[in-house]
């Protein structure tokens, strides 16, 4: 049978049990190092020290504000352009003879009337865009189609 | 350097760094001791001991005196530990059985040790107790630290401390007989 074994009867190893020492000069390094910890680094002193301060959710938080406030300010700050002014330089950019050609060759009911208000097409006709002839050769082709007396 | 000295001079800007300086010269040993006992490994308790005195800079300033600053200070030490010893648990997912294997794995490996059979039974039935117990166990028989003072640091009465140390010492007693 074990012999019981009475605590207050073993030699007590105080303040501290019989564990290894520390290394050597341990205790005279320590404060330095805890020092160095406790002091703040020249990154955190450059300015952006605070951030590290910061707990993680902190951190997060606020770069999802950075993030939104960013989409804000670029939705705000850009200028806004309206459609019109959008389809106005649209067609500002298509050639006038296609523009005529389209509205003369499809069924838009466009009259000279209308015609005249499109800028650029004050002084000109039909006739004058597509037939490419001069007045002379427009003479001579009358002259040569027969004349009805009836009506004149 | 008395405890009043050391917490004026670190409420003056000027003279922090060295008021900060002797506090720890002061307290580095007993904090070392008190935190290695639980964690066994030096390099586990430097960590820990530094973590200890970079809370105590963090919240010195606001340090009421409500205790002594030795109080305080053993306070937080106490709370590091038990924090470190629950993570060390939760991180890889060890049963309290298999902390105590791997502290008395530590222990066997000490150098200290070697050929004191009975001191390392002690030792190995101080690591079979709970946390908290060991705690209470190591601040009173190694320390020797008043109950009342012991209250403060764990945040316990002073009957319910009593009872746990002497369920420990019964509990080590039974272990190194039965080893």
């Amino acid at each position: 049978m074990n012999t019981p074994f009475n605590l207050d009867e073993h030699r007590r190893n105080r303040p501290r049990p019989t564990l290894a020492p520390p290394p050597e000069r341990y205790f005279e390094q320590l404060p330095m190092r805890v020092m160095q910890r406790v002091q703040p680094t020249p990154a955190a002193a450059s300015g952006w020290g605070w951030l590290a301060a910061l707990t993680a959710p902190m951190r997060t938080a606020l770069a999802s504000a950075v993030v939104l406030g960013s989409f804000a300010a670029a939705f705000w700050l850009t200028p806004a352009t309206p459609l019109t002014a959008l389809g106005s330089d649209a067609l500002a950019r298509v050639p006038q003879e296609q523009l005529l050609s389209y509205l003369l060759t499809t069924d838009q009911r466009i009259t000279l009337t209308d015609l005249a208000e499109v800028p650029g097409t004050a002084h000109a006709t039909p006739a004058s865009t597509y037939w490419q002839a001069s007045p002379d050769e427009l003479r001579d082709l009358l002259d040569e189609q027969p004349t009805d007396e009836g009506y004149l | 350097m008395e405890d009043q000295e050391i917490l004026a001079k670190f409420r003056d800007p000027t003279t922090r760094n060295v008021a900060f300086n002797q506090l720890v010269r002061k307290y580095q040993r007993p904090v070392y001791w008190h935190v290695r006992k639980m964690v066994v490994s030096h390099d586990d308790a430097d960590d820990l001991t530094q973590d200890v005195f970079v809370k105590v800079w963090n919240h010195l300033d606001g340090f009421r005196q409500d205790a002594s600053l030795y109080t305080w200070i053993y306070r937080i030490a106490t709370n590091e530990c038990l924090s470190w010893l629950k993570s060390k648990r939760r991180k890889f997912l060890l049963p309290l059985t298999d902390v105590t294997a791997e502290l008395s794995a530590q222990l066997e490996a000490d150098e200290s040790l070697a050929g004191d059979e009975i001191e390392l039974k002690l030792q190995k039935a101080i690591l079979t107790l709970p946390d908290k117990q060991r705690l209470v166990f190591n601040l009173r028989y190694y320390d020797e630290m008043p109950y009342e003072q012991m209250a403060e640091v764990t945040g316990t009465s002073v009957g319910a401390l009593k009872a746990s140390y002497h369920h420990a010492v019964k509990k080590v007693e039974a272990f190194v007989t039965a080893s």
